[in-house]
């Protein structure tokens, strides 16, 4: 009998390897070829620099996590290869490293000086680490120098740019831009059925635009168990991806900064002061805000927006909460920028063409730290975030020749390159420059982007919805960026996700929070952490 | 009487089939999730080709652009498996032969046996973070030596006392009259005592395989791009757009055939080897 | 080997034959342990060892409600894991003690979880058991039941983690159990069963005893391998939601090697190695005459 267990598993597996061999023929060769295109048009047209002659026959390491040669963010490191090898006689290797494993692979790196790693295209939650150790170097001598590819500073988005530099100082060079949005069914927001339905249950006109957060918790709530699809099932209102681990700490980021960043009087409602625009810590005391009413109502706001959706996504990582959305079954999505691309991919998604995106909503109610009174607005409190890596290149302070990794690190900067990735969805690198957006605001035509296979009207929803929020709301919800950030973040995950299954209240689940962020901050260093985080929001003591 | 039976028999086969579902379940699973495409992953469906449009994509892609990395991780995974064992069994056989031939005085033999069995029960965590110090110190992070060295240290409680009850079971006879025929002891031990053991040394090698191949924390921990094994692999199937569930099922089948086919020779020696010899299978 | 003193021919080679492990293991094992224990007691910041602070990393993990919660998902998992594998395990294999055709192909299908990763079984229940549109609601809905959180419930979790466990463990249980069972004299069987004496009877006064030695090593090497559970919740839930399938291996998996806080990880570990010391004790107690 297990002869015969043993053989049928055998031949099963012979087969099944002839069958998926003899299928290696069909490659997409046709995406292929005007990917190549493309890219040599690119390639001709971006600044090269004039390589340094000392450079030819180097190597250099890059750290990368990993997805493999067609994947997002190493995709474009294994694509672009042979080209800079061509144009500098130089080459790198590509260490990928496990999304889990980023932390401590990178950290370790560093910090036993083992130096297997010279540039990281990484994810900017580790600036705080990375610059109270010296780790990485500032680049601001490169921009003048005339090696180096020429790239467009000042057409980035502001939020983003604040992450690439530190202080006055910049170590980051431009690539990835992400930040989250709400994305939405637009064929069910404009359709006067459910316009007039809703109307009915909720005494107010359907807001097409939504443009507070009530108003969208009215909507999810409003299209949550209802089979508004036809196809004999319960409809959802709203996913989120909230498994612990799974990113879902940036949902809470991005909705808590309209409660929780109060607007500063006078002529800079920008301005970072004590009590305005500040989101993680008090700069004076280095006292932890998460369990201020703000947060809490945010939180509040999000447990909310949890039960007009699946239960299960309080368990769900990115792939599970994103195709609910895709299939249809769901409303709403608030998420990052894959879901613009994955959109329209007809293998996932049966919501190309029906795209609609929103900017953030805000919040009319803000709580004021000053005066510690809530304090309701005319217009919605507009705060735009970066939720997400945004991943890009630093280069380590151990690697042998950083100038040589400055001038591959600009060249994936230069506009042609960088938009040509933005354009060609599975690089994972999404929109952030002028570049990338359309005309007339930003310099991009709908048609680089029809190419490469986006239906016109969805990615201008989705452009357009970049562009507002990045360039049209007048601040953004500052990264944490110091030593620790990590920990901080994980227990902020961990709590949000007690508060969203009910094993804690919000208000208890942000006292635990704040409690460990208090630990943290005392071995960490009270006071290195708050010079730390002043210099890390720019706040100059007021 | 038979009416007992009858019933008795209606619940075992019941038993059996709702036994084999149960434990062939995931492995199915893992198979039709390996030949969907992404988006029907995460919708119901169970028979190819009738519920669901199967493809090749996702083995094409492992095994052509992920090729070079699965290869190595097998590669890895085989090297630190089968050398793990061949260590763990030569010095864990060398043990067994002495605690089963000779009384300690110093140490009883009770003792020392509690004690090489009482190394399994430590936990892994409690070790781990010297282990990477001293491993960086020497350099042996991310090198397959590394690992060796280590699930070999896992390994060597079983294969001490599996070797040493099948030692045990041998009839002295033979080896006495080849030492008063002027062998050596350490002769005695290679040309006779291990020959006739083999059945249970390959049980315990076959064991000691199977945990390392299985080893996650440590793999996880000190291996980087160049010792890099299956286990790693799988866990690395998460990226940017979430978890690959497609790419975990083809990895996870990859990574339980050899196991499950050296498994399926030896299966006799198994049980054996499992309770550390407390049971004769 | 030299004849340096007269050694009596059955001695020779005596302490060759065991040195070999024992430096081994000293080596490997005891000497990374006196390592863990001096981290314990001393501050770090990325890996690097501060100062000395004496108890101050344990009475911090004593006082952390995170230390806590994961002994109790630690202790709450043990006892349920080794309850069901071994109850199901000796159920099964009081089920096929007999003779029956095909033992010999089920025994080697029970083989196959043994070797699968916990890593890739972790992420496959995540599908197995995903709520929305996985086979077990699905198959839960025929039945006309409703569909159960598995992973955004946090008893459930627990419960999903229990499940992949037992799935990959009771077949080893029955394995072992039923191999016990088989060596049993089979006449005692007979003569009891022509005493006319109940199925329950039998199974008490005869092979409860006979069995139990090897009852007692599968409880004792189950509670010990459950103790060290990591791969499974990291893949499955990854401690999640909130902390409720953290386990101590977890904590001391974050602390040390995310959080980089060397001293907090290793008492934590130091914690977790007396706990199963003083279970694995037990077994010694009652088992040790068996390694004369």
């Amino acid at each position: 009998m297990s002869k015969f267990f043993r053989k049928s598993v055998f031949w099963g597996l012979v087969i099944l390897l002839l069958f998926s061999l003899s299928l290696v023929a069909f490659a997409q060769e046709e995406m292929s070829e005007l990917e190549k295109k493309t890219a040599d048009e690119a390639f001709a047209k971006a600044d090269k620099g004039q390589p340094d002659p000392d450079w030819k026959g180097k190597k250099f390491t890059i750290a990368v996590l990993a997805s493999g040669p067609h994947g997002a963010i190493s995709g474009p490191l294994y694509f672009w290869r042979p080209y800079w090898e061509e144009l500098t006689g130089a080459t790198y290797d590509i260490a990928e490293i496990p999304f889990g494993e980023l932390q401590a692979k990178i950290f370790t790196d560093f910090a036993t000086g083992t130096g297997n790693y010279d540039c990281i295209v990484g994810p900017s939650f580790f600036y705080g680490d990375y610059i109270a150790n010296d780790w990485i170097i500032p680049i601001d001598k490169y921009f003048d120098d005339p090696r180096m590819p020429e790239w467009d500073r000042e057409s980035i988005a502001p939020p983003i740019r604040e992450l690439l530099q530190w202080g006055d100082n910049w170590y980051g060079f431009n690539n990835d831009h992400d930040g989250m949005v709400i994305y939405y069914r637009k064929d069910l927001f404009n359709d006067p059925r459910w316009q007039a339905e809703f109307k009915e249950e909720y005494g107010y006109d359907f807001p097409v635009s939504p443009v507070t957060w009530q108003e969208i918790l009215d909507i999810a709530k409003f299209f949550n168990g209802k089979d508004w699809n036809g196809d004999g099932k319960d409809d959802f209102g709203i996913t989120m991806h909230l498994k612990v681990g799974e990113q879902g700490f940036f949902n809470y980021i991005a909705l808590a900064g309209s409660f929780v960043c109060m607007p500063a009087p006078g002529d800079d409602p920008a301005k970072i002061t004590r009590y305005h625009n500040v989101f993680w810590f008090d700069p004076e005391t280095m006292e932890p805000l998460i369990n201020t009413p703000g947060h809490v109502k945010a939180l509040e706001m999000l447990t909310e927006l949890t039960k007009a959706g699946p239960s299960a996504m309080v368990g769900w990582g990115l792939g599970e909460a994103w195709d609910v959305f895709l299939r249809g079954n769901a409303a709403m999505c608030f998420t990052f920028g894959d879901v613009g691309t994955l959109s329209q991919d007809p293998r996932v998604s049966v919501v190309q063409g029906k795209l609609g995106v929103a900017p953030i909503p805000g919040s009319k109610e803000v709580y004021d730290l000053e005066s510690e009174q809530w304090v309701t607005l005319e217009e919605p409190n507009l705060v735009g975030n970066k939720c997400g890596a945004s991943w890009h290149g630093v280069i380590s302070s151990y690697a042998e020749d950083p100038d040589m990794i400055a001038h591959f690190l600009s060249w994936q900067a230069t506009p042609e390159i960088n938009h040509w990735n933005v354009a060609w969805g599975w690089t994972g690198i999404d929109p952030g420059t002028t570049y990338d957006f359309l005309e007339p605001a930003g310099k991009a035509k709908i048609e680089d982007y029809t190419i490469t296979g986006y239906d016109a009207e969805d990615i201008t929803q989705f452009l357009d919805a970049y562009y507002t929020l990045w360039f049209e709301y007048p601040r953004s919800v500052p990264y944490l960026r110091i030593a620790g950030a990590a920990d901080y973040i994980e227990s902020l995950d961990i709590h949000m996700s007690e508060a969203l299954t009910g094993q804690a209240t919000p208000q208890e689940a942000w006292n635990r929070a704040a409690q460990d962020w208090n630990r943290i901050t005392d071995q960490l260093g009270r006071e290195e952490q708050k010079e730390l985080y002043k210099e890390a929001i720019g706040y100059s003591g007021e | 009487m038979r009416k007992k039976r009858r019933w008795t028999n209606i619940i075992l086969w019941i038993a059996v089939i709702v036994a084999v579902v149960w434990m062939l379940f995931p492995f199915y699973w893992a198979v039709i999730t390996s030949i969907k495409k992404p988006a029907d992953v995460f919708r119901l469906s169970f028979i190819p080709f009738v519920q669901f449009e199967p493809t090749s994509e996702n083995w094409r892609s492992e095994l052509q652009m992920r090729g070079q990395e699965i290869k190595r991780g097998l590669k890895n995974s085989l090297i630190i498996g089968v050398c793990s064992a061949l260590v763990a069994l030569f010095i864990g056989a060398l043990a067994g032969y002495g605690l089963a031939r000779y009384k300690y005085h110093r140490v009883k033999n009770r003792d020392i046996t509690m004690w090489i069995l009482s190394q399994r029960f430590l936990p892994p965590a409690a070790v781990v973070i010297p282990f990477f110090l001293i491993f960086k110190t020497l350099g042996l992070i991310d090198s397959v030596v590394g690992l060796v060295l280590i699930n070999a240290t896992f390994g060597i409680p079983f294969a001490v006392l599996v070797t040493r009850d099948a030692f045990r079971d041998l009839p002295e006879e033979i080896e006495e009259s080849a030492l008063v025929d002027g062998c050596s002891r350490f002769q005695v031990f290679s040309r006779i005592a291990l020959p006739l053991a083999a059945p249970a040394l390959v049980a315990a090698g076959i064991i000691c395989f199977a945990f390392a191949w299985n080893e996650f924390l440590f793999a996880f921990i000190m291996s980087y791009s160049k010792a890099v094994p299956m286990t790693v692999l799988i866990a690395g199937t998460q990226d940017t757009q979430g978890i690959q569930f497609w790419y975990v099922a083809t990895r996870m089948l990859m990574a339980v055939v050899p196991p499950t086919i050296l498994a399926l020779t030896v299966q006799r020696y198994i049980v054996q080897g499992l309770t550390f010899g407390a049971v004769k299978g | 080997m030299n004849r340096k003193k007269r050694v009596p021919l059955k001695e020779q080679g005596k302490h060759f034959f065991i040195f070999p492990a024992i430096i081994w293991l000293l080596v490997f094992t005891i000497f990374p342990l006196l390592y863990t224990l001096y981290l314990s007691f001393h501050g770090s910041r990325f890996l690097r060892v501060t100062k000395f602070v004496g108890l101050e990393n344990y009475i911090y993990v004593l006082s952390d409600y995170r230390f806590w919660n994961a002994f109790r998902v630690t202790i709450t998992f043990v006892v349920l894991s080794v309850l069901l594998t071994v109850g199901l395990g000796l159920l099964l294999a009081l089920l096929f003690n007999r003779q029956m055709k095909g033992v010999q192909f089920f025994r080697t299908i029970c083989t196959t979880p043994l070797f699968t990763a916990p890593v890739a079984l972790g992420y496959m229940f995540m599908i197995i058991l995903y709520e929305e549109g996985g086979p077990v609601n699905n198959f839960l809905h025929a039945l006309g039941a409703n569909a159960i959180p598995w992973l955004s419930h946090p008893r459930w979790a627990l419960v999903s983690v229990l499940i992949a466990d037992v799935w990959q463990w009771t077949p080893f249980a029955f394995l072992v159990l039923l191999a016990a069972l088989q060596a049993a004299p089979r006449d005692l069987y007979e003569a009891a069963s022509l005493d006319s004496a109940s199925g329950w009877e039998i199974f008490r006064h005869i092979t409860l005893p006979l069995i139990s030695p090897t009852l007692g090593t599968v409880i004792i090497l189950r509670t010990v391998e459950a103790f060290k559970v990591f791969d499974l919740p990291f893949a499955l839930t990854n401690g999640g939601p909130g902390l409720a399938t953290r386990t101590l291996t977890f904590n001391v998996y974050t602390s040390g090697l995310r959080d980089q806080n060397l001293g907090v990880a290793t008492a934590t570990a130091v914690i977790l190695l007396l706990m199963v010391l003083a279970v694995s004790q037990i077994f010694f107690r009652r088992y040790g005459s068996n390694y004369d």
